[in-house]
């Protein structure tokens, strides 16, 4: 018996759910960024799985590109983690709460 | 065989993923996220896509994660502490939302038909990325590369100081006293111990900020 296609899909929906619950509890901003990236990898195994399950390259492109995506966050992201705690002092989501420097 | 080795996998990259949610100190997360990043990129070998698979490790637990736990290391973040939960009449809706999703999980699993028998084919392959890449989506590509200018422009502006004095800082003219330590450590013992100031743009030059922002520029 092989893996179904079911069965990433659900494998994806569960690591999506952890993300997404990961993104709601955690106050430490660079915890916070981590649960994102969870959810940009569930994301993406459902696109290889739905690629290699129809035979269709365009799913692997898409994860090519969501990859490039997330490089450019986890740039862009942890410069503004570092410019929060240049100017709060902590990286607690609540302390940083109001968009004003 | 692929039976197992999706349940060994696919167990492992659930049990790293609660413990990046789990896990209080944010190193233990950066290395139990690089623990699902593995895992999932074995998936992705038994899915066929080995160029996926090797730019997973490269790209995601090589690079972004050096780069997290790089600022994990530099901010030297105390673990948070465990805080009471404000919004508790939100745990029952947790909770049938929860039940939603296995639900919905349920019928995935039973209601999927079976894997459809096409023949195989060479997907997945880094020739046969590489001309899809450059021939059908080549505007993506070269809008993805635009992005990731983008972003080195943005992370630039974002980490880059300007000498001593903070962007927002402002030197007001006749009210700053500056120590001589601040203008030239080395030779201190050439100033007294604090220099006046008369005015931003004089304050700037002793401090060598090459634009000074003057607010009333004609």
């Amino acid at each position: 018996m092989e893996p179904q296609l079911s069965w990433y899909l659900a494998l994806s929906a569960l690591l999506f759910t952890i993300g997404v619950v990961g993104v709601i509890i955690k106050r430490n901003v660079i915890a916070m960024f981590m649960c994102i990236e969870l959810m940009l990898n569930a994301v993406n195994l459902t696109f290889v799985s739905f690629a290699s399950f129809f035979r269709d390259v365009t799913g692997q492109l898409f994860v090519f590109i969501v990859m490039t995506v997330a490089a450019a966050e986890a740039a862009v992201g942890l410069g503004i983690i570092l410019a929060i705690f240049r100017n709060r002092e902590s990286l607690d989501v609540d302390d940083a709460s109001i968009l004003k420097l | 065989m692929l039976v197992l080795l999706f349940i060994l996998f696919g167990g492992l990259a659930i049990g790293c993923a609660v413990n990046v949610v789990a896990q209080r100190n944010p190193l233990y997360c950066a290395i139990s996220l690089i623990g699902v990043f593995v895992s999932l990129a074995s998936l992705y070998l038994m899915l066929a896509a080995p160029f996926i698979a090797a730019v997973q490790i490269i790209v995601y637990a090589g690079a972004i994660m050096v780069l997290v736990v790089f600022v994990i290391m530099l901010l030297n973040v105390e673990q948070d502490e465990r805080r009471q939960i404000r919004v508790g009449f939100l745990v029952p809706a947790a909770v049938v939302l929860a039940g939603l999703l296995i639900g919905e999980v349920a019928f995935f699993l039973w209601s999927v038909s079976p894997n459809p028998t096409l023949p195989p084919s060479d997907i997945g392959l880094t020739s046969s990325i590489g001309t899809n890449l450059f021939t059908t989506y080549l505007l993506p590509f070269e809008i993805t590369s635009i992005l990731l200018l983008m972003a080195i422009v943005g992370a630039m502006t974002l980490a880059h100081r300007t000498g001593v004095l903070t962007p927002n800082a402002r030197v007001i003219p006749g009210a700053q006293v500056l120590a001589a330590s601040e203008i030239d450590p080395s030779s201190s013992h050439e100033f007294p111990t604090t220099l006046a100031t008369g005015s931003t743009t004089e304050a700037a030059r002793i401090l060598e900020i090459s634009s000074p922002r003057t607010p009333d520029r004609e």
